[in-house]
């Protein structure tokens, strides 16, 4: 269907052409939104005809734009003096999170449908925003990479700052000036691969090709670099503080893309660019990797239990699961590289149902302190019958996505350390206690007499779809995880090979 | 004509002159002051025609002096030519409206046009008596530049600070001329080279007199780009000068001083470069921290700026102890992109103070709501000084620190490394001060949230500065690629570093 069509591309350009013309609508600003939703659902029903084009096993014969190993690949120099081309294509393990991009930009612009305040350039943002995650999830060439993933942080840092909440400003600021220097580390870590590497190019995969001659110790400090980099986007303890403030005051629609989206940049670059680029560093930082990880599992968790603020609490769940991801990665097997991208993109999903529950919670009482909150289940049946089914999923109620993907994490976890399993099971414990406590205390029990709620209401149709669109899918892919796992997992194998090649098993 | 005919390479700053001379007496036909400004565009819009047509598309080539002389057009100056046309039109463009109530305004732009020839002197220049006079003329035009809003303290404050330190400086510039002169016998910059070599082997105590030279030296330039210590001056006189002609002294003057830098240093006295070069590469990092780190307090908008292009050339003069043509096109390409962002950014300081809303940080409150456009041109010109792509910015910086990544792998010294670590560290730092601009734009009130008009030649300068700002990220190839040749031509006996 696309051969000689840089289909790609022009879902890139699809949410770029449409904030442009988004920007400048000029005084009709109000129809902003039906602009944006047109131009993401244009990208996100090519995305999908591109995963339909998509071969799991893919050959030269079978594929479209087949090059080793990825499809749909598109390569032009643009500065040649330095050697840096424009070069994307599609793998197993890109092409999960492609998809969830285009999918949670275009729910995340329904769900937005009452913004008010500067539609204009609250749409024009988000679609940016698009460009910029669908770049990194695509680019095969590090200074492309860098670019796309720098344009990722400017519409969020004016998300929180212009549309966030009372502390918006501290926020907004904290999380650009913290994960602005993560990734200085990377372009640091970058430029050392470039210049030792001595190809004269930016691409990553020769790049990659060269990386038999890297030094052990070259590996090490390189992979040290990238671990902090992608780690704080991650985002892993100790370098978490910025996300709870920064979700804490970003509206419900940049809270969605920032854990669904942007959280996963960091775990695409680990799997992605620093784990094949650098088996020996890989190898050697797996203690930190994994004890780092279990860090984030429980103490995410066990700050969840502590949480007053419903958005908070969700929040530092993310970070307890993002735990999983680097945990599945600390593996470095091929179970748990490929069970950590499938987390990537069940907690995506999951997350996005609860951070929007979260603003329906918000919209429609005035507050998301659990204390004020209890019996809504009794206004608003609907919004409780989705939250209740995002919480489950969340805390891994088998048949849901993210029970697959825990499920899976803690196999490779066995087989790689046996009954340490027990220490992160512990996680998973205290999950269902932290979801289960606050919806009993939130959605049922007596209604609450501390807000209002003789005019509560339910949930609107704008923000029912969207949830109700994710929830349908986290049931599909919790029942038949093999329609991703088996394309993942085709991907993950070339990683695997890498690592056994030069990493000594 | 055979002279005319012989000086035809003397073009571009016949062309300037003239029209110099023009500009007061049109002052005294029109009564409508724009004629003044567009008057002063035409020879910078020829002159930047015409290299555009050289240095990019290879439409013609620019004339060359036959003989060996005190002035050599190459790549090199004509790409510094570039910077300096280039500069002049935004600056003039927004000038009318800015100084609309002023008397004598033909002088003016005489003045800018002259400092403007004076540049371009200085990038051709290849004899130190060349490059002095250069110097002289750009830096006396700048002096009554700074001083023309003569009925304001500040502005007149700024004028005799600059006047004062610039006189010092030229001083100090001389006095190593004249000892350089004694040392090797000769003015002209490639062939002092040689015979600085003899002088270091022969021991006869000449070497301590021409390390003497290269230390005032140092400190004469270190005055013009306002080096750590020697900067003093600058933020008062950015910030007293007519707004407009701080962005001059900004992106242009500035780069002046570079273009002489490189000539001398990487040229002339680039056999004594293991003497100075952990000292030039001491001063880049204080340089460059010291300017971000006093602009973090600044609650004047362009004082901030004035601190950050402080901190901008400490980023440039990385490209010094690296020394490798690599080195030198990155920081020709970070000069290039600074011009436009920085002259950019404090065009639209000048819209502000044109529209009457002030140049303090909390005047910019709201900005958005006020004056879109220029808020959306000021939030891309801080991130591409911040180097957050997808800039310019960005993509110099780029270059630049990573040609001292690479020298300092493959042949060393190993040190060289810090510089780009303290680049980027500084880089980050600086975020914090450019965000909070783009958050007093975006994200606080204004106390006043009615409209302002940009004035149209305004808007039209900054909208070209905008431009370049962009542009010069996507199409970095072309121009790295002759900041690249630019480099090999003018100083061939430089490693390759890449």
């Amino acid at each position: 269907m696309f051969e000689n069509v840089p289909v790609i591309s022009i879902i890139i350009l699809l949410p770029l052409i449409g904030s442009f013309a988004t920007f400048l609508l000029g005084k009709y600003g109000k129809y902003a939104k039906y602009l944006a939703l047109a131009f993401t659902t244009a990208a996100f029903l090519l995305s999908l005809a591109v995963s339909y084009e998509f071969v799991t096993t893919p050959s030269p014969a079978n594929s479209t734009g087949y090059h080793n190993g990825y499809q749909f690949y598109e390569n032009h120099s643009w500065i040649k003096s330095i050697g840096v081309s424009y070069i994307v294509g599609l793998d197993g393990i890109s092409l999960p999170l492609f998809v969830l991009t285009t999918l949670l930009c275009m729910l995340s612009i329904l769900f937005s449908w009452d913004t008010e305040l500067r539609p204009k350039e609250y749409f024009g943002l988000m679609q940016i925003l698009e460009v910029g995650v669908l770049g990194v999830f695509v680019s095969l060439d590090y200074f492309l990479f860098y670019v796309f993933w720098e344009v990722v942080l400017i519409p969020m840092y004016f998300m929180i700052g212009v549309w966030g909440g009372p502390n918006k400003d501290y926020a907004a600021i904290k999380f650009f000036i913290y994960t602005h220097v993560a990734s200085l580390a990377i372009l640091v870590a970058i430029m050392a691969m470039y210049f030792e590497a001595q190809v004269g190019s930016f691409s990553m995969e020769r790049i990659a090709a060269e990386s038999v001659g890297f030094s052990r110790a070259f590996q090490f400090a390189v992979f040290g670099a990238m671990f902090f980099g992608f780690g704080v986007k991650l985002p892993m303890v100790p370098f978490h503080t910025w996300l709870p403030d920064a979700h804490v005051e970003a509206p419900t629609a940049g809270s969605v893309l920032l854990a669904g989206l942007l959280l996963k940049m960091g775990g695409y670059g680990l799997i992605r660019v620093a784990i094949p680029s650098l088996p020996l560093g890989a190898h050697d930082m797996v203690p930190a990797m994994a004890v780092i990880a279990i860090a984030s599992i429980l103490y995410g968790g066990i700050v969840c239990l502590a949480q007053k603020d419903l958005k908070k609490m969700v929040a530092y769940s993310s970070i307890s699961h993002m735990g999983f991801v680097l945990l599945g990665f600390a593996t470095l097997s091929q179970l748990g590289m490929t069970a950590g991208v499938f987390q990537m993109f069940a907690h995506g999903l999951v997350t996005a149902v609860l951070f929007m529950m979260c603003g329906v919670i918000q919209h429609k009482c005035g507050t998301r302190m659990i204390p004020s909150l209890g019996g809504l289940a009794k206004k608003m049946p609907i919004a409780a019958t989705l939250m209740t089914a995002g919480f489950l999923a969340s805390l891994g109620l088998p048949g849901m996505v993210s029970f697959a993907a825990e499920f899976l994490v803690f196999w490779s976890m066995f087989n790689q350390w046996g009954l340490w399993l027990f220490v992160p099971i512990i996680g998973v414990a205290i999950t269902a206690a932290y979801y289960l406590w606050a919806l009993q205390r939130s959605m049922f029990g007596p209604l609450t007499d501390k807000i209002d709620t003789s005019h509560l209401r339910d949930i609107s149709w704008y923000e029912g779809v969207p949830v109700g669109i994710l929830i349908a899918l986290i049931a599909l892919f919790g029942v038949f995880p093999s329609l991703i796992i088996s394309r993942i997992d085709t991907a993950v194998t070339v990683i695997q090979a890498v690592l056994h090649l030069f990493g000594g098993g | 004509m055979s002279v005319l005919n012989q000086m035809d390479w003397l073009l571009p700053q016949l062309l300037l002159v003239l029209f110099a001379l023009i500009l007061p007496a049109l002052d005294y036909l029109f009564k409508d002051k724009r004629v003044l400004s567009l008057a002063a565009l035409v020879p910078l819009v020829g002159i930047a025609l015409a290299l555009v047509g050289w240095l990019f598309m290879g439409l013609w080539t620019f004339p060359r002096s036959g003989v060996p002389s005190a002035l050599e057009v190459n790549l090199f100056s004509g790409l510094f030519m570039l910077v300096f046309v280039s500069v002049g039109i935004v600056v003039v463009l927004s000038s009318p409206e800015f100084i609309s109530k002023e008397r004598n305004q033909g002088e003016y732009y005489s003045l800018i046009l002259l400092a403007i020839t004076g540049m371009t002197v200085v990038a051709e220049a290849a004899d130190l008596i060349a490059l002095f006079v250069g110097l002289e003329i750009a830096g006396i035009s700048s002096f009554a530049l700074s001083g023309f809003k003569k009925r304001e303290k500040r502005s007149a404050e700024a004028a005799t600070k600059y006047f004062i330190v610039g006189g010092f400086s030229s001083a100090l510039t001389l006095f190593a001329i004249s000892l350089f002169y004694g040392v090797t016998g000769v003015t002209n910059i490639s062939m002092m080279g040689p015979l600085l070599n003899n002088a270091f082997t022969n021991l006869d105590g000449s070497d301590s007199v021409a390390l003497l030279a290269t230390v005032l030296l140092l400190a004469g330039f270190g005055f013009k780009i306002a080096l750590v210590p020697f900067h003093m001056w600058a933020p008062d006189v950015y910030e007293g000068a007519p707004t407009p002609i701080s962005g001059l002294l900004a992106a242009a003057s500035k780069k002046m001083g570079f273009a002489a830098f490189f000539k001398v240093f990487l040229i002339g006295i680039v056999i004594s470069k293991t003497d100075w070069e952990l000292a030039v590469a001491a001063l880049a990092i204080i340089t460059m921290t010291v300017g971000n780190l006093v602009a973090v307090s600044q609650t004047n908008v362009k004082r901030m700026l004035a601190y950050s292009s402080i901190a901008q050339a400490g980023y440039i003069l990385i490209a010094l102890p690296v020394g490798t043509q690599y080195a030198v096109a990155g920081g020709m390409f970070h000069i290039l992109t600074h011009a436009f962002m920085k002259s950019g950014a404090f065009m639209v300081v000048a819209a502000m103070g044109a529209c009457a809303i002030g140049e303090k940080l909390d005047d910019f409150k709201g900005l958005s709501r006020r004056s879109p456009f220029l808020a959306i041109s000021m939030a891309l010109f801080l991130l591409s000084l911040a180097g957050i792509p997808p800039l310019a910015g960005f993509a110099s910086k780029f270059v630049l620190f990573s040609s001292a990544v690479y020298t300092s792998i493959s042949p060393g010294p190993h040190w060289l490394v810090w510089l780009a670590i303290a680049g980027v560290l500084n880089s980050a730092l600086s975020l914090y001060y450019y965000a909070r601009v783009i958050k007093y734009m975006y994200m606080e009130k204004a106390p006043d949230e009615s409209r302002v008009k940009t004035p149209p030649m305004m808007m039209l300068g900054i909208l070209f500065a905008v431009a370049m700002t962009i542009l010069l990220f996507l199409f970095a190839d072309s121009v790295v690629n002759l900041c690249l040749d630019a480099a090999h031509g003018s100083f061939p006996t430089l490693p390759l570093g890449r």
